[in-house]
């Protein structure tokens, strides 16, 4: 009851704090008006502390008790403004953010910029109630720092508001802010652990074919690879560098067969993110045996072909997949 | 808040433990040696433990070491309150934290205790080697604190950065000690062991007791004129009056204050000066005789000595004037004049019998027994000396007939025996007599051996006469010092000397900065604050106003810090402040330079947007340019880039 | 966004106007006789000389007859160099570029029979039709500046330098050169299609052949080599090497690049800067020199995520340019 009054207090004050309307247009600069200060609770010991000390010397009459109290009330002031300038100014910008699979965790890569001409030292970033990441950025420096957060769905995850606080020097003085910038990870449905047999079509029965390439017209050579058909090793080729890799003869023709991953030849019982998951299986299978494939959904088709970008295109198109393209 | 808690680490453990050592070293003449070796044996635990990167104890041990250190304390004192076992306590636990250093903040606790054990060094003593000692330890305990939080392996670089930080607390402090509104103490009782055994006068006087102080060259007070200096043989610092005599020993009368003014009135010129008063843990203060006003809670006894409300456990400073001619006492109460006559009933007989002779010779007349008896102590021959002879029974007759040898207590009580014997009403006033100016800072400081006891008689018509019977038989005590007084071979304080002239150079010197350190920090007291708050023209300043300007200058310096922090330390290229100031100026044109553009780019599109002052934009963007990314800039540069950028008005 | 501000001023910047002392009338003359022959052209052309002056190599992308060949020639004649021409083809062996070690029956001994990269000037022809083992062969040749063959370590001819070109299309057969082998290059450019007036005076004007052969060398290539050093000795500020950093520090944190400009780009970056400058006729490098020679350095190093983006280098390199202000 009582602490989910303070988390929505909390919340409030969040987004009193952000005053901006997330996500935040990039730099995002921690200004003084964004920059919150507070003392930790070492800070409350050290004042209380302080206070006791004031009254024994108040009552021993000691001058120098005076003066050693007003010192260290003076470190305090000291150190809010050193924990503030730490991370007043401070500037961030979205970094790059790798797409993910459902289920596992979005790293949103953050860079920090500081104009400072010293160096920032101990800023820890954290999402709520997450383990905080803690950086340094040197005098004039950039860092490039990376926040994860669990994927639980596919598609685009925007970046969640994040806090960026420091306690340094003293570890008394908090001073903390909120970011939320504009970075959003792409989510792919998570593979299927169990999936069906890559989906050949039923006039590619010839396994010689099953490289998805023709096998008429000489085109090129490229390195061998285990599936290929011995036949169509360049043995010439191979024979003139002693100690090189096979070669594999390419061929181009249009009989070459295509492997289609295709949406609509998974039975009809099986749901949308369960279908989807089994393309992912598949494109991923099919990619690691190095095969050209086409991707059709029911609003997109993806042309034959290989490579990584082939493999981005078609997980790409997977998580983005909505149910109103049916 | 789960972040604080990382555990400590090795390097962090070092810090502790130097902290530590550095907060409880100090105090080691203080607390029991018991202690001192089980701290010592602790530290040398923990250090073992953090090299080898052992374990640390079980909570359990702990607990019991905790117990077995406060049972000890107590045993040792049977109190664990007070100052001296407060520390002791404080000690016990910060040797036993070390022990239990698991998390951050056990780290950040250890530092605060070690804070705390640095004001408990200044229960002790506040002298400036305490004081710079206690820099150097908040210096390494704030280091400590620093590495607590920031876990880094140069340790020259965190000592460096809490110097700098408490170098810039520095304003704060002057700031708070000067105008934070002062309580005088203390807030609650004080157990009695805040003085022990200062040497002083005492409120008895038997022979023997001065004599014993002469050796002594600790300062009793220091007092700054605010005139010349009068002659030394003026300087009768009144302490406390004895007029009760047991035979043996004269002691003060046991009642307290009894006048809140002075009773008598001045003749002649006032002297007024200033006393600082080491604290001797007695009630008496001391004034030049005699007294015309009286410090702040104070009184005067019927024996016009000033006596403060409380005993006097820290130095205190009061200004004073005093009545050198005064006359006091012509009608004085007949119950004291009795009490000044009295005498026991035995003893003296040979001086009694004299006494008696003088007596019948000039009847009721004060003023002639008076000059008799000095007459006659001046005809015995007697020799001031340091180490006076052991009396038997009869102190006054031995002294004055068969030993004829003592220190000024000896001269005093035979004198006021005698007068009394003859039926005048005399008694014995102790106090200082003399004191040394300090060429250095002027202060006349007078120090325990010019400890000095003598004689007040009463005279019908007169009232109350001083007269030092010391000064009868060696005038140089008084006109000069003790030193010239007594005979060089005897025994004196070294400071007593008048040779060795350099060494009293170099002790003047010293000993006027202490006594700035304890005029203008040890003893900036309320007092002190009014007055420095008066001469600012806050003439009667309650909390409030103190509170108001307290506030108003702190928020000064730390508006000052905080620009001085949070300033660009990147001085500003001025060419390229030059730049931004042009780019400013054609920006109002509709101009707008962007940021990412490079000088000589923006000249050509700005030249073409603004052809009319093409030729200019183009010279101020090339000038600029050379200077900003050229290899070497010339001298004449910046002053015709500014005064370009000035003569141009798009 | 709007990356025409930008583009115009990159492209169309003739920061030479000014006078400057620097300026060096041998290099306006190369400039110029290969503006002759290649028209419309005079940007990548400066790029070219730029590269060579920075001791680098350069690798044009571009279709097949748009000059290529003739860039090559022409900077050979103009600075006096030798030049060779490699056809890089499949079969293509690391013995047909370096040379061959061949029993003389007579001597009764190896003798080695150099290959075509012994020469000043090296154009590599559709380089990514070769071979990993043909096209690291030359590309090691190009770092080292020297050729290991039969245990023995032989030094190329100084000045030396490469230009490679490749096919734009992805086609099947070709071996497209991993992106560390990239990074050899010091420039990518490309030529494109003349714009119109400049190829109709291509259609209607001389011989090109003829007009290569009738050039005369405008230095000998002991003076191009104190040229090149001349370009190191250019100054970069620490203002500028800030820019530089600020540059490469966006690049590589940025989400639109997959991996960031490495220390060897920096560098590359700052030495075609410089002699961008030199051939402005400058001692010291402008932002504007980093910002003009950007493009050819990071086309080939950026690789961006979107996809979109990789057909438009150009807008590439001025998104980047306007997302870091000068320091």
């Amino acid at each position: 009851m009582l602490a989910s009054l303070r988390r929505r207090l909390h919340e409030i004050f969040v987004r009193w704090a952000l005053r901006v309307r997330p996500p935040e247009p990039a730099p995002i600069v921690l200004t003084q008006r964004r920059v919150y200060v507070l003392p930790t609770r070492a800070g409350l010991a050290y004042g209380a502390a302080l206070g006791v000390m004031l009254l024994g010397a108040m009552n021993y009459n000691l001058s120098l008790g005076y003066a050693l109290v007003f010192l260290l009330a003076g470190l305090g002031i000291v150190a809010i403004l050193h924990t503030f300038r730490n991370l007043v100014l401070l500037s961030i910008r979205p970094g790059r953010c790798e797409p993910v699979f459902a289920g596992s965790v979005a790293q949103f890569g953050l860079l920090l910029e500081s104009q400072r001409p010293d160096a920032r030292t101990s800023l820890r970033l954290f999402f709520d109630e997450a383990v905080p990441i803690e950086v340094d950025i040197g005098p004039h420096a950039c860092t490039a720092t990376t926040l994860g957060v669990h994927a639980a769905k596919r598609g685009w995850l925007p970046m969640p508001r994040f806090t960026i606080e420091t306690t340094w020097p003293l570890g008394l003085i908090r001073a903390w802010s909120y970011a939320v910038p504009e970075l959003n990870c792409l989510v792919y449905p998570t593979p299927a652990a169990k999936a069906p047999p890559l989906p050949w079509s039923s006039d590619s029965a010839r396994g010689s074919a099953r490289d998805g390439r023709g096998a008429d017209d000489f085109s090129g050579l490229r390195k061998h690879q285990v599936a290929d058909a011995p036949r169509h090793v360049a043995w010439k080729a191979v024979a003139r560098q002693q100690d090189g890799p096979l070669l594999t003869k390419l061929f181009s023709g249009a009989a070459a067969q295509q492997l289609w991953l295709d949406w609509a030849a998974l039975p009809d019982t099986i749901d949308t993110e369960q279908r989807l998951s089994i393309l992912a299986r598949w494109i991923l299978d099919a990619d690691a045996a190095g095969l050209a494939w086409g991707l059709r959904l029911p609003a997109v088709r993806l042309a034959p072909d290989n490579g990584p970008a082939q493999r981005s295109a078609g997980l790409h198109a997977l998580a983005l997949y909505s149910h109103g393209a049916h | 808040m789960a972040r604080t808690n990382r555990p400590v680490s090795r390097r962090q453990a070092w810090w502790l433990l130097a902290t530590a050592l550095a907060a409880s070293l100090p105090l080691a003449p203080q607390v029991p040696l018991w202690l001192s070796l089980a701290a010592g044996a602790v530290f040398s635990w923990r250090a073992a433990l953090t090299w080898r990167q052992w374990h640390l104890p079980p909570r359990w041990l702990l607990v019991l070491l905790v117990i077995a250190g406060t049972v000890g304390v107590f045993l040792q004192y049977r109190t664990t309150m007070g100052r001296t076992p407060g520390i002791a306590l404080l000690v016990v636990f910060l040797s036993l934290k070390l022990l239990e250093l698991r998390a951050a903040r056990d780290a950040v606790a250890t530092a605060l205790l070690c804070y705390f054990l640095v004001l408990g060094q200044f229960l002790f003593t506040q002298t400036i080697p305490t004081a710079l000692l206690a820099c150097l330890t908040v210096l390494i305990t704030t280091a400590t604190l620093l590495a607590a939080s920031d876990d880094r392996p140069q340790p020259l670089l965190q000592l460096r950065r809490a110097g700098l930080m408490l170098a810039q607390a520095l304003p704060f402090m002057l700031l708070l000690f000067l105008l934070f509104p002062r309580v005088q103490g203390p807030l609650w009782g004080i157990p009695q062991d805040r003085i022990s055994a200062v040497s002083g006068l005492s409120d008895t006087m038997s022979p023997g007791s001065i004599a014993l102080l002469s050796q002594s060259d600790a300062i009793a007070f220091r007092v700054q004129f605010k005139g010349t200096v009068p002659p030394q043989s003026e300087l009768y610092w009144r302490g406390p009056v004895m007029p009760s005599f047991d035979g043996r020993s004269w002691r003060v009368r046991q009642t307290l204050g009894a006048y809140t003014e002075v009773p008598y009135s001045g003749i002649g010129a006032a002297v007024d000066y200033e006393v600082t008063l080491e604290p001797h843990g007695k009630f008496w203060l001391f004034a030049l005789e005699l007294p015309a006003t009286l410090p702040a809670d104070s009184a005067l006894t019927s024996d016009y000595q000033p006596i403060a409300r409380q005993a006097v456990r820290n130095r205190m400073r009061y200004a004073q004037r005093a009545w050198p001619e005064a006359i006091a006492g012509i009608n004085e109460a007949s119950s004291i004049l009795r009490e000044a006559l009295a005498l026991p009933r035995d003893g003296n007989p040979r001086m009694r019998a004299i006494a008696a002779g003088w007596r019948a010779q000039h009847g009721d007349d004060g003023a002639a027994i008076l000059a008799t008896a000095e007459t006659f102590f001046g005809q015995q021959l007697l020799i001031y000396t340091l180490n006076p002879p052991l009396l038997g029974a009869d102190i006054v007759d031995e002294f004055l007939f068969d030993t004829k040898r003592g220190f000024c207590e000896h001269f005093a009580a035979a004198f006021v025996f005698a007068l009394r014997a003859a039926g005048v009403p005399a008694r014995v006033v102790a106090g200082y007599q003399g004191g040394e100016v300090n060429p250095v800072d002027g202060y006349l400081v007078v120090r325990q051996y010019d400890a000095h006891a003598w004689a007040e008689a009463w005279i019908a018509g007169r009232g109350w006469v001083r007269i030092d019977p010391t000064a009868i038989s060696a005038p140089s005590r008084i006109n000069s010092n003790l030193a010239s007084a007594v005979p060089t071979e005897e025994g004196l304080p070294f400071l007593a000397r008048s040779d060795l002239a350099w060494l009293r150079e170099v002790r003047y010197r010293l000993d006027a900065v202490t006594n700035g350190w304890n005029q203008w920090v040890l003893g900036y007291n309320p007092q002190r604050q009014r007055d420095l708050l008066a001469g600012l023209g806050m003439n009667e300043p309650d909390w409030r106003s103190m509170t108001a300007v307290l506030s108003v200058l702190c928020g000064g310096v730390m508006l000052g810090l905080t620009v001085w922090i949070l300033r660009n330390r990147l001085r500003v290229d001025p060419a390229l402040a030059a730049w931004r100031r042009f780019t400013a100026r054609l920006a109002r044109r509709g101009i707008v330079w962007q940021p990412w553009e490079g000088p000589l780019a923006f000249a050509e599109r700005a030249a073409g947007q603004a052809p009319r002052h093409a030729k200019s934009i183009v010279e101020i963007a090339t000038l600029y340019a050379r200077m900003r990314y050229g290899p070497a800039p010339q001298a004449g540069d910046l002053l015709q880039l500014k005064q370009k950028i000035a003569a141009f008005h798009p | 966004m709007n990356y025409n501000v930008a583009q115009k001023h990159i492209i169309h910047q003739r920061p030479g106007k000014t006078p400057n002392p620097m300026r060096l009338p041998e290099l306006d003359a190369i400039l110029a006789d290969i503006n002759r022959i290649i028209l419309g052209k005079d940007r990548p052309i400066r790029l070219s000389l730029a590269c060579l002056l920075a001791r680098g190599h350069l690798l044009i992308e571009d279709l097949p007859g748009v000059g290529k060949t003739t860039l090559a020639h022409v900077l050979a004649r103009v600075l006096g160099l030798d030049f060779q021409r490699i056809q890089f083809t499949s079969d293509m062996l690391p013995a047909d570029i370096i040379g061959v070690s061949i029993f003389d029956r007579e001597s009764g001994a190896f003798h080695f029979h150099p290959g075509p990269i012994f020469t000043q000037v090296v154009l590599a022809d559709e380089i990514n039709r070769a071979t990993p083992k043909a096209q690291s062969a030359l590309l090691e040749a190009m770092e080292e500046r020297q050729v290991t063959a039969e245990g023995k370590t032989r030094a190329l001819p100084e000045p030396f330098f490469v230009i490679a070109t490749q096919n734009p299309t992805y086609q099947i057969g070709t071996f497209p050169l991993p992106e560390s082998q990239l990074d050899r290059f010091l420039l990518k450019i490309e030529l494109g299609y003349p714009d119109p007036a400049a190829e109709r005076e291509l259609l209607a004007g001389a011989d090109r052949r003829q007009l290569v052969a009738d050039l005369v060398p405008r230095i000998t290539p002991q003076r191009l080599i104190e040229l090149q050093n001349t370009v190191r000795a250019v100054h970069a500020s620490p203002a500028l090497i800030d820019y530089v950093q600020t540059l490469a520090a966006y690049t590589r944190a940025a989400p639109r690049w997959q991996e960031g400009l490495s220390p060897r780009a920096c560098l590359a970056l700052l030495a075609v800067a410089r002699a961008w400058a030199l051939l402005d006729g400058r001692d010291h490098v402008l932002p504007e020199d980093v910002q003009a020679v950007l493009q050819g350095v990071i086309a080939h190093r950026l690789r961006p995520t979107d996809d979109d983006a990789r057909s438009h280098a150009e807008a590439v390199a001025a998104a980047l340019i306007e997302a870091v202000p000068l320091p």
